[in-house]
């Protein structure tokens, strides 16, 4: 990742034709080969682009940057304010789930935060069809198979039933098995059909959960 | 089936019992979609019913053959409310309801009555009240109850009766409103318990408050065995299903006595509490410091808004700082009904043990013997720091 800080102007030929006048600019050499140009503005929206692989030939002031359909981006540099290049690595991507994942490490850690008296039994136990989230094990002795998710919906309680269908023939768990779908909020469908399925429902908070917000103190 | 009714009175009538109707139709229950409009007795009477809370209003109507026809509720409120000013004539036609008002008529398709369920009875009455009191002790009182599904029983208002004393209950865990008021039971010794929904005692009572009507209130059981309330004024009456659980043992919450108390006029102590709040974020505190006869509000933290106003106020007691969840003292400031608010602390002598225990709001000062009518316990949030 090479970041360069310049007063440019920067002139487009392709498709159209586009003119940056000059100002002071970022330019983004990337090492998938891309090159953009941004403004302090538009957050991830660059002013103009080019998209890889491309070509880019450094002349003196002067940065000829060419596509495989000869489209042609000039950034003529009239002052170089910053030019640092960093090797970033292996990125191991944007995980969108992250929170659903986070919530599951924070519930192990505190079970009861999903029903007092619950304990950890294991965490990812496997069902034969998928892990369940965690297993826990109630105050009564019951196994309680415990699915996490960010939202509550239909598929989640459909999850959580095909996996205590299986739980339920495991011959090495202490039985009843029951069902809890934890989510940060769970659908008034999901709830219905949770109900029906005589599944447990419970919303938690995340940000109390990772003791971001001071739990709020109550009168009993 | 053949009547003719006032346009007023029938827009009302459909209007209010089209409150019932369910919210989402699923398809088995398709038939809850529509008003029940029944023309057997003397009155026209039309029902909403969503298995959980059925409604029924009564409304004079000149009835020239009986019977009864179920409509799309959502179909004929909207219809009724943009009808000219001419008396209505409704009949069957075949399996279909031909409206009529002046110049307009209306074709509409009903739905088979066999298949409407049977709406539970109204329980046996246990008391009267008046309406509009009663309207005001439940606004009072279903403030404070839980909005949250999670915990069923927090979202209903407790009513409990004993004998010619009616009390009303609700709290959310964060504050816990209490009402007290006289009523006339239909036998001095009655007593009994209901947790009904907040939502539908809160519409049922503003809606029977009106004219200054007396309310019935009836505790009781429906067919199947289920516990059961209604309450009836006028021509309408309204009964529902109760909430399940058992609700806390809230009155050893409220404090017997407290030793500490600031009195300060409502009115602008409303307004500053809602002009700090503003840069208070979402659930963020405003914080209260009591001095001697001053009180300063103050919201906002770090390098964000911050806000601070102060107040002449009757209070003599240590310093005192105790942080509060804006919207919830607003709450409670709107619900005392008085122009002065009495707030009681648990401690006059130690200001940090004050600041942690619940303070009590109320209408009026606490130490003239006997026990305000309304009380409203505030839990404080603990500053950090």
């Amino acid at each position: 990742m090479r970041l360069v800080i310049a007063r440019c102007s920067v002139d487009y030929v392709g498709r159209l034709t586009a003119h940056l006048p000059s100002a002071v600019r970022l330019l983004l050499v990337k090492a998938d080969g891309s090159v953009s140009i941004h403004a302090d503005g538009r957050a991830y929206k660059p002013l103009n682009w080019m998209s890889p692989p491309c070509v880019i030939a450094e002349a003196d002031g002067v940065w000829r940057v060419t596509n495989r359909a000869d489209e042609r981006l000039v950034i003529t540099l009239e002052e170089i304010m910053h030019d640092s290049s960093h090797d970033l690595g292996v990125d191991p991507g944007l995980r969108k789930d992250g929170v659903e994942a986070h919530l599951q490490v924070l519930l192990a850690e505190r079970p009861d935060a999903i029903r007092a008296g619950l304990t950890l039994v294991r965490r990812e136990y496997e069902t034969g069809i998928g892990p369940v989230d965690l297993l826990c094990r109630d105050t009564d002795g019951a196994s309680v198979a415990v699915e996490v998710k960010r939202k509550g919906e239909i598929d989640g309680v459909e999850q959580l039933t095909r996996y205590l269908a299986r739980l339920e023939d495991d011959p090495f768990l202490p039985h009843p098995v029951r069902g809890i779908l934890v989510a940060q909020a769970i659908t008034p469908q999901a709830r219905l059909l949770a109900a029906d399925r005589g599944l447990g429902c419970v919303t938690v908070d995340y940000d109390a959960l990772r003791g971001l917000a001071p739990a709020i103190p109550t009168l009993f | 089936m053949k009547f003719r009714v006032e346009r007023d009175d029938f827009t009302d009538a459909v209007a209010w019992a089209a409150r019932t109707l369910p919210t989402r139709a699923t398809s088995q229950l398709q038939v809850l979609a529509g008003l029940m409009l029944d023309a057997t007795g003397p009155a026209l009477k039309i029902a909403a019913f969503d298995y959980e809370v059925a409604a029924q209003c009564g409304t004079a109507a000149a009835i020239a053959e009986e019977g009864r026809a179920l409509v799309s509720g959502k179909l004929l409120a909207e219809i009724t409310k943009a009808l000219p000013s001419a008396p209505i004539e409704l009949a069957t036609d075949g399996a279909r309801v031909v409206l009529t008002c002046g110049s307009a008529r209306f074709t509409l398709p009903t739905m088979s009555v066999e298949d409407y369920p049977t709406l539970p009875p109204m329980p046996a009455v246990t008391g009267h009240i008046e309406g509009t009191a009663f309207a005001g002790a439940v606004s009072q009182v279903a403030v404070a109850a839980g909005k949250d599904d999670t915990l069923p029983v927090l979202t209903g208002v407790r009513l409990e009766i004993n004998g010619e004393t009616l009390t009303l209950a609700a709290t959310d865990r964060y504050r816990l409103a209490v009402r007290r008021m006289k009523w006339r039971p239909t036998s001095e010794t009655v007593e009994g318990i209901a947790m009904v929904p907040a939502r539908t005692l809160s519409d049922t009572a503003k809606s029977l408050s009106g004219s200054g009507a007396e309310v019935a209130i009836a505790l009781g059981s429906g067919p199947s065995g289920e516990a059961l309330a209604g309450f009836a004024g006028g021509d309408k009456q309204t009964t529902t299903r109760l909430v399940d659980g058992s609700f806390p043992a809230y009155q050893r919450l409220l404090p017997d006595s407290s030793p500490l108390t600031a009195q300060i006029e409502i009115s602008p102590f409303a307004e500053a509490v809602k002009r700090v709040a503003l840069v208070a974020a979402r659930t963020a505190p405003v914080q209260l410091g009591f001095t001697a006869d001053h009180l300063v509000l103050e919201a906002g933290a770090g390098g964000e808004a911050q806000a601070r106003e102060s107040l002449s106020i009757g209070y003599d007691g240590p310093d005192l700082s105790i942080a509060f969840n804006p919207a919830y003292l607003l709450d409670g400031l709107n619900a005392v009904e008085s122009d002065v608010v009495h707030i009681g602390f648990a401690s006059a002598d130690d200001a940090e043990e004050a600041a942690k225990k619940p303070a009590i709001l109320t209408g009026k000062a606490p130490d003239d013997g006997e026990v305000p009518d309304y009380r409203y316990l505030l839990m404080p949030i603990r500053l950090s720091g």
